[in-house]
């Protein structure tokens, strides 16, 4: 049997956990409670309190047939628990809370501009962002390796939105805010309503600015593919355009920066950095392994369009259904010794970018991103070792760690 | 097009009527877009009924409508329309990307 990182099984009380509840994720993922609910209860009814409740879905093929089935697990009623019980404004305007075949209405001209063809124009000022991003770590102390990584997303998507890199810090402290509310970190003092309120009010507010900008002198990016996008005739609304920015924003800056924290962790703890730093022909599927091991993006949400089942169980129309994704990519009926990082895992299909018709719009520019990343990384550093407590975001969306003192050594 | 009234929505600010020019404007233009009658220059756009998607839409309305620009944070932050006049007035464009 494979190791479990944390926890103890057989003391898992499945009835007093809450999986909405963020501080169940601030020490990481909780990987003793998926196991748990893969082997006794893969379909699994959480209530929420004054929101109804979801389904709980933690086993591969199951997470599988929802994310794919878009008629009976419709997007519309948003993908985020935060939306749980609420009305989705973006419902049919952002693709990511949308379905077919509207939803590839809104996606294609996007997608369009972040195809690995597309996107290979912007290599080598990536590459070269990344290169200043590291210098840091070129002196032999200490630093976080969090603020490096945090970066990550800015060298990505600043060129792709038009979004100078001096306002990036305020809006990575508010793409936080709002995929991480509850983090002692990103809350403010009047509460968690009020913080995601505020940054979701702050965001479409630099974000309608940007459009704006945008409208008065056209750069050929996104936000201007965006508001040149008709669906069924009608060019897309404002809030349309700001909703879809706002989705990409959240995906890019929650997500990039996760996959190598993680990863690197990982190695770190079990000694095995130079088993991959020192195998170039290993950095293809070991970025894989990454991607299914830190699961950054948590969970997915739907809502059943009709009575349905589940792994069997019997779900009913306008049930919510969370699919979590940390769980599924640690699937043993999938994944053999899924909770061992494997650098050669192959074949390798995590969840960790979704699949069917969401699959992330950004997957092949964040791949592009993490393969420049760990090239560099490898090129420099002989080895990692940690040199002060991790800490972990307190989050039920972004996997993520917000604190990872480390020291390089050069090679 | 029907309209709800800002009472039945338990809008906490008193109503305080536009005065003619452009509050008046863009109280009408508030009222059409949220169908909500009448607005106020001190009620929020957000209990009025509103989401970002709709805040977004009637900016870009109002730059149409009255060839004007304001900082959009105006309309989500302190979203009433006596604050949107005052940026009128103010026509301060330096925090725009």
């Amino acid at each position: 049997m494979s190791p479990l990182p944390a926890g103890d099984l057989a003391g898992t009380d499945l009835d007093g956990v809450d999986l909405a509840d963020p501080r169940l994720y601030g020490r990481g993922e909780p990987h003793a409670v998926w196991q748990a609910l893969r082997d006794h209860r893969p379909v699994h009814w959480q209530p929420v309190a004054g929101r109804g409740g979801f389904w709980a879905v933690t086993r591969y093929a199951d997470a599988e047939q929802v994310l794919t089935d878009h008629a009976t697990f419709t997007s519309t009623r948003g993908v985020f628990l935060n939306m749980l019980g609420r009305d989705e404004p973006a419902s049919d305007q952002q693709f990511a809370a949308s379905d077919p075949p509207r939803h590839g209405r809104i996606r294609r001209p996007v997608q369009r501009e972040l195809t690995v063809r597309a996107v290979a124009r912007h290599t080598e000022s990536l590459r070269a962002d990344i290169v200043r991003l590291l210098a840091p770590a070129l002196d032999g102390g200490t630093f976080d390796l969090t603020e490096v990584t945090g970066a990550l997303p800015m060298a990505v998507l600043g060129p792709l939105l038009g979004i100078p890199a001096a306002d990036w810090p305020r809006l990575a402290r508010l793409v936080g805010m709002s995929v991480a509310e509850a983090d002692p970190g990103f809350v403010l003092p009047e509460g968690v309503e009020a913080t995601l309120r505020r940054a979701h009010r702050e965001l479409f507010g630099y974000l309608l600015n940007l459009v704006q900008a945008h409208r008065r002198e056209h750069r050929g990016d996104l936000v201007d593919v965006l508001a040149g996008t008709t669906v069924d005739g009608s060019p897309l609304s404002a809030g349309a355009v700001v909703a879809n920015c706002y989705s990409l924003l959240l995906g890019a800056s929650a997500a990039i920066p996760h996959v190598p924290n993680g990863a690197l962790l990982e190695l770190i703890r079990t000694g095995r950095y130079a088993a991959w730093a020192d195998r170039p022909e290993l950095l293809e599927s070991g970025i894989e392994e990454a991607l299914r091991w830190t699961a950054p993006a948590r969970h997915f949400l739907r809502c059943a369009t009709r009575d349905t089942r589940i792994g069997g169980v019997p779900v009913a129309a306008g049930d919510a259904v969370v699919v979590w994704i940390g769980a599924a990519n640690r699937d043993e009926r999938i994944f053999p010794d899924p909770h061992v990082f494997d650098l050669s895992r192959s074949p390798n299909r995590h969840l960790s970018f979704g699949d069917g018709q969401h699959y992330c719009v950004g997957a092949p520019i964040a791949r592009l991103a993490l393969r420049i990343f760990f090239t560099e990384l490898f090129a420099r550093f002989a080895s990692f070792e940690l040199t002060g407590e991790v800490e972990y975001v307190e989050s039920n969306w972004l996997g993520g760690i917000k604190r990872m003192p480390v020291r390089a050594t050069l090679r | 097009m029907s309209s709800v009234s800002r009472d039945e929505l338990g809008v906490v600010s008193p109503y305080v009527a536009p005065s003619p020019g452009v509050e008046s404007e863009l109280a009408v233009l508030w009222s059409s877009k949220l169908g909500v009658a009448p607005v106020g220059v001190h009620d929020d756009f957000f209990e009025l009924g509103g989401d970002s998607l709709l805040a977004a839409d009637l900016l870009m309305e109002m730059y149409d409508a009255l060839g004007v620009e304001v900082d959009a944070a105006v309309l989500f932050l302190t979203p009433t329309i006596a604050d949107l006049v005052a940026a009128l007035g103010a026509g301060s464009r330096a925090d725009l990307p």
